[in-house]
């Protein structure tokens, strides 16, 4: 199995991380983080903080962020999906959409 | 007495959901899979079953990893949607069939299924992503739904035989229904896809093809496979396809697929397939 499966020691790790990722499903959450990015990660540790900060999907990835808690995340910064992943393969965008079929169904 | 009437297997991407928001039916990149999915829009307006029976998993939406269940049974007469991210999606609420979960809910944990179940909860693009391509949202939804969601993200996950034999356990509980209703049976995921890792973006359409082949004529080789061999072959998150075997376990064993669509434009290989 690939060392990135998410299991219950990944978890564990990532919980913390992942509960604050998740709370963004609501408006109120989503707001406050926008406005006021400190405040609403006030509950996080600073190594945290600063791969949120800086969008650092692969690094919030092998930390123990689960993928499904980091696409709350990217909605709320109007991040796509294809973005992630190729964030993940360490390409850039333009990079990872030469190897798909239909670049243009996103 | 109630009755199944047939199977969907579908893709569950959210992109398909969003794609159908945006009106991009008549795109070029968009439209064969739309077309895909315009024989399954037409047996069920013809058919008319009561209830769709979706075999789905939520994305770490309405339920966290503080307490995420294996198989959880919806019970309620209405489930709202639920935001992701991006707000509500313009669908209305989901109507339930609660009575017929209820008595589902009962004969499983009869049959040694102790499933949890769950009442008045958000649901999110795993089962409405698939669900606003087959059935009218306008005026209302034609029928109701029963959601059972599935572990797929946080492992241990349950093995394929499990919900092969879930899938049976749910067909004999749809069975002894008493009311007359028609059921027809949805399961969802896949297919090849890979988010995570090094290996983001793998696809197999090998796989893909011979899944979709052993689905109709040899589940019983499916269910005697392992999570590790669906994640080997399917990718990491192509695992997911073995919800499919739910809906496989619970219609009929000599049941043959009667329409089948296939695209893969971007992450995910999308599929669509009806069975009867």
């Amino acid at each position: 199995m690939s060392k990135y499966v998410f299991d219950l020691e990944r978890s564990a790790r990532g919980l913390r991380l992942n509960r604050f990722l998740h709370g963004l499903i609501a408006k109120e959450s989503r707001a406050l983080f926008l406005g006021n990015p400190e405040e609403a990660m006030k509950g996080l540790t600073e190594a945290e903080k600063d791969m949120v900060r800086r969008l650092d999907w692969k690094a919030m990835q092998d930390y123990g962020a689960s993928f499904f808690c980091l696409e709350k995340l990217a909605r709320t910064k109007g991040v796509s999906n294809p973005q992630m992943v190729a964030a993940f393969r360490g390409e850039t965008l333009e990079q990872f959409l030469k190897t798909r079929r239909v670049p243009g169904a996103r | 007495m109630a009755r199944i009437i047939g199977g969907i297997g579908t893709s569950h991407v959210p992109t398909i959901g969003m794609a159908f928001d945006k009106g991009k039916q008549d795109d070029p990149d968009w439209k064969p899979l739309f077309k895909g999915y315009e024989p399954i829009a037409k047996w069920l307006a013809e058919k008319k079953p009561d209830v769709l029976f979706f075999c789905f998993n939520d994305h770490a939406t309405t339920f966290f990893f503080d307490h995420y269940p294996t198989f959880a049974l919806g019970v309620s007469d209405e489930y709202r949607i639920a935001d992701e991210g991006l707000g509500v999606r313009n669908v209305p609420p989901l109507k339930g069939h609660a009575a017929l979960a209820r008595h589902v809910a009962a004969s499983l944990v009869a049959d040694e299924f102790d499933i949890a179940v769950f009442q008045d909860l958000a649901l999110d693009h795993g089962l409405h992503s698939p669900l606003t391509m087959m059935w009218p949202k306008s005026p209302d939804w034609p029928g109701r739904v029963i959601p059972l969601h599935v572990n797929v993200l946080q492992h241990p996950v349950p093995t394929p035989r499990r919900c092969y034999k879930l899938g049976k356990a749910i067909g004999k509980a749809i069975a002894s229904y008493p009311e007359d209703l028609k059921v027809a049976m949805v399961g969802t995921g896949g297919l090849s896809h890979q988010m995570i890792g090094e290996r983001a973006g793998f696809n197999d359409e090998e796989w893909d093809r011979e899944f979709l082949e052993l689905i109709e004529r040899d589940p019983e080789r499916l269910a005697a496979m392992t999570v590790e061999d669906f994640t080997r072959r399917g990718g990491n998150e192509g695992a997911e396809v073995i919800m499919w075997l739910i809906m496989r376990g619970a219609i009929a064993p000599n049941a043959r697929k009667r329409h089948q669509n296939y695209y893969l434009p971007m992450t995910t290989a999308m599929a669509v397939a009806l069975f009867e």
